[in-house]
């Protein structure tokens, strides 16, 4: 397929993606922030954190004070995970993006799928989308998340299952390992440092950060109901079955990008993004029975982390439009 | 307010929704669906289905159909709006009728029309026979904006050049159609007669089941083969050429290539290397042998047409003039649909074809020559003056509405380059029953009508339908979009079989 449509089908999906996650863990947040009995600033901060804009939010909003109020208000950290324009990853601006790259590639998508896609950007712009803001936040985030899964889910079951639908899902996959991979990272960090350890507590800080990928239940079926940082970190980074896992991710990145660029294929372009992930793929899967004590979580996450992000941008040379 | 509910039987009066439409009738103006009071015979069955519906039902169902064509992203952008706002195309719900013995006529005619503009065209880029015969001056070609001398000897790959075209049509005061303008190198709108029909069925399915209409869904079909059809090899892989999602026509590139199932390329994607066509791919380079290009020709090649244009594919002309690709429609067209070069139409079809005009014109006076320009100075007011090189609707005087200052200017003009101008009497467009959605009437409103003819090699095919635009502002003749027009859907009707 054309370099350029594989560009916007990969970003297509990157924010597709990004969206759902970014409505989920702001849904968790409000929820945690009810009764967790923390301090409000633990709540949000790690929202900013994940989605990379700490900096941004302390420049732009706080004005540069650490201990500003901002960082504890669950509504000025709302407003600017949802509806600023200048921060790259606010909800409005994946749900632009998404729908930009969408009517790029208007004739790759099938009719359904981009109903489901423009819709849901008609609806962020209408009135009717910060009046549900506004009084009903949690059926907000719903909406959102309802668009993006009916969007990912019509892509599957009313389009080709050739190379777009590759590219998209590798855009999806790769967008959720690093999803994931942060939101155990900081949240791993602040839990195993709280000031008094509190059995209670904490296993209602790991429930919502399973809640906030949409885990809880999966995890609790594999646990049998414990849960431990060790066990929900493990849970998190190499549950084969668990379609969110770090595992799980990569993996099947790499069967998406098999078929997109076939390994005995040696003549065709994107070797050396196929060879990274395969490697990443490989020492993934060998983490499994390593020991997560110490800064073991941090060392692993920051490694995939680093990788996806360069596997990334070979992919952006080798097969998309950057080449 | 109240409208009465009569159940009118029979022929003379439609009543009901219409009940207060005659009245509203423009002077000096052919109706298309009424004569005086009563439905023209062949819409009469129409007439009376429509007129059985509510002015609440025609809101609700133009609330519909509005939802419909913004959600679907059937949509132009809006240049010069950097949050990138697109509107839908003002779509008015009750359909533009064409009588099936009217629309064979124009068939034929329009038929006979681009054989004879595709004669021309072989000939000027040839020998040139109807210049040196005398039939059309020679400077009124050699000197258009849109001939391209160095493609004189360059044969089309499948001998096609306006394999795409929409002839805009009119009709005047007693209902005689008339060609206003031909658009012989990237006419758009037919995705909106496709879009127009799907919710038009939605909205009608009684009425339109009744009426018996010709089916427009098979264009992207019709197209495709054409395209197929000059192919320079056997399995041709045709692609569709766009200037990319900021172009106004954005839509419309897009839904011809899903509709057709090709790919839309934009000029990036696309470099030549041996005077052969690739497209850029995941697996490396793919030939490329048709582009059906919606870029407009100054924009195809740096290396010929405009050296400062970043959009083009360097070398793209070469490739074309060695048979290697297959461009529609084909570079140059602009020559024959120069507004200066439209009044010799006629003469062109009885000197290629040998044959009489099947469709009338607007009689044009050529500002080139003196006889015509003496005229239209000493008659500003009464004519409607058009420079030759401009569209939509602009670089017109309007006499009949002109200030004096307006039509000095425009004399200034004509002075000073009379091949830029020419001008004709108004005409008074045609009007249709249109609803107006703000007062919940219906009015009179404006209307023209531009059909697609496809040309392959087997000659040329005319899509049974067409965009009917109309001026929707009370008392207008401009039916631009770009002015404030809107569209109607256009229902060509079946031959009666005595049923």
């Amino acid at each position: 397929m054309i370099s350029r449509v594989a560009d916007h089908c990969f970003w297509f999906g990157r924010y597709v993606e990004r969206a759902e996650s970014t409505a989920r863990m702001l849904a968790a947040s409000v929820s945690l922030a009810l009764d967790a009995e923390l301090p409000a600033a633990q709540v949000w901060r790690p929202m900013l954190v994940v989605s990379g804009e700490e900096d941004e939010f302390r420049t732009r909003i706080t004005g540069g004070d650490d201990d500003a109020g901002a960082w504890g208000d669950g509504e000025i950290v709302q407003r600017f995970m949802v509806w600023d324009e200048a921060n790259g990853v606010s909800l409005a601006r994946s749900v632009t993006g998404m729908r930009w790259n969408a009517r790029s590639i208007r004739e790759v998508l099938s009719l359904e799928s981009w109903e489901a896609v423009n819709e849901l950007h008609l609806w962020m712009r209408s009135d009717a989308a910060p009046a549900i803001y506004a009084q009903h936040r949690d059926a907000f985030y719903q909406h959102v998340r309802r668009a993006t899964q009916l969007t990912l889910g019509l892509v599957r079951s009313t389009m080709l299952h050739d190379e777009p639908l590759d590219f998209m899902w590798l855009g999806v996959l790769l967008e959720r390992v690093s999803q994931t991979a942060r939101m155990l990272d900081v949240h791993h960090h602040a839990f195993t440092n709280l000031p008094r350890r509190h059995e209670v507590v904490e296993t209602a800080l790991w429930l919502s950060m399973l809640r906030a990928l949409s885990g809880s239940e999966a995890f609790l079926k594999r646990a049998a109901g414990r849960v431990s940082s060790e066990g929900v970190a493990r849970f998190l980074l190499s549950e084969s079955a668990f379609p969110r896992s770090i595992a799980y991710c990569v993996h099947s990145a790499y069967d998406r990008l098999c078929n997109i660029r076939p390994p005995d294929h040696h003549t065709l372009p994107g070797g050396i993004s196929l060879e990274r992930l395969r490697v990443l793929d490989v020492w993934v899967r060998a983490r499994e029975n390593d020991p997560l004590t110490g800064t073991a979580v941090h060392d692993v996450l920051t490694h995939v982390v680093d990788e996806v992000h360069e596997i990334c941008g070979t992919l952006g040379k080798e097969l998309l439009a950057g080449g | 307010m109240m409208q009465s509910q009569s159940q009118s039987q029979g022929p003379v009066a439609a009543g009901g929704l219409f009940d207060h439409y005659p009245a509203a009738a423009l002077p000096g103006t052919f109706d298309e669906m009424f004569d005086g009071i009563t439905p023209r015979t062949p819409f009469a069955r129409v007439a009376q289905l429509l007129a059985k519906m509510t002015p609440d039902e025609l809101s609700r169902a133009q609330a519909l159909a509005e939802t419909a064509l913004l959600q679907q992203g059937v949509t132009f952008s809006v240049y010069g709006d950097a949050r990138g706002t697109e509107k839908i195309f003002p779509f008015c719900l009750l359909p533009r009728l064409i009588a099936a013995s009217d629309f064979a006529r124009l068939e034929r005619g329009l038929q006979q029309r681009l054989r004879a503009l595709g004669a021309f065209l072989d000939d000027i880029y040839g020998e040139q026979k109807i210049l040196t015969a005398g039939v059309i001056p020679a400077e009124m070609i050699l000197g258009a904006a849109g001939y391209r001398p160095m493609l004189r000897g360059l044969r089309p790959p499948g001998g096609v050049r306006i394999h795409i075209s929409g002839v805009d049509l009119i009709r005047d005061h007693d209902g005689t159609w008339r060609v206003l303008e031909d658009n012989l190198r990237t006419p758009s709108g037919v995705s909106y007669v496709v879009e127009n029909r799907l919710i038009s069925k939605r909205l009608f399915p009684r009425v339109f089941d009744a009426a018996r209409v010709h089916r427009v869904d098979h264009y992207p079909t019709r197209l495709a083969e054409a395209l197929r059809s000059v192919s320079p090899v056997e399995e041709a892989n045709a692609v569709v050429l766009t200037p990319g999602p900021y172009n106004s026509a954005y839509f419309e590139h897009s839904f011809l290539a899903r509709t057709m199932g090709l790919e839309l390329v934009q000029a990036p994607d696309l470099v030549v290397d041996g005077d052969k066509v690739y497209c850029r791919t995941t697996r490396g380079p793919r030939r490329v042998d048709v582009i059906y290009r919606r870029t407009d020709e100054s924009f195809l090649d740096p290396e010929v047409f405009r050296p400062d244009s970043v959009l083009g594919i360097p070398g793209l002309m070469r490739a074309y003039a060695a048979g290697n690709v297959a461009l529609a429609n084909a570079p140059g067209n602009g020559v024959a649909d120069d507004k200066a070069v439209y009044p010799f139409v006629p003469k062109m079809i009885e000197f290629y074809l040998g044959e009489q005009p099947l469709l009338e014109q607007v009689h044009t006076y050529v500002c080139l020559f003196d006889e015509d320009r003496r005229y239209v100075l000493e008659h500003l007011g009464e004519l409607v003056v058009k420079a030759v090189d401009e569209a939509g609707g602009y670089g017109m005087l309007m006499g009949p509405q002109s200030t004096e200052a307006e039509r000095e200017e425009f004399r200034r003009k004509i002075i000073a380059e009379p091949r830029r101008y020419i001008a004709q009497h108004r005409i008074e467009l045609s009007a249709c029953p249109t609803w107006i959605a703000e007062r919940g009437t219906i009015e009179p409103r404006r209307v023209d009508l531009r059909p697609y003819i496809l040309t392959s090699r087997e000659g040329p095919w005319v899509l049974p339908g067409g965009l009917t635009r109309v001026a929707l502002a009370r008392g207008s003749y401009v039916v631009n979009s770009s002015q404030g027009g809107g569209s109607k859907d256009t229902w060509v009707m079946k031959e009666t079989t005595g049923g």
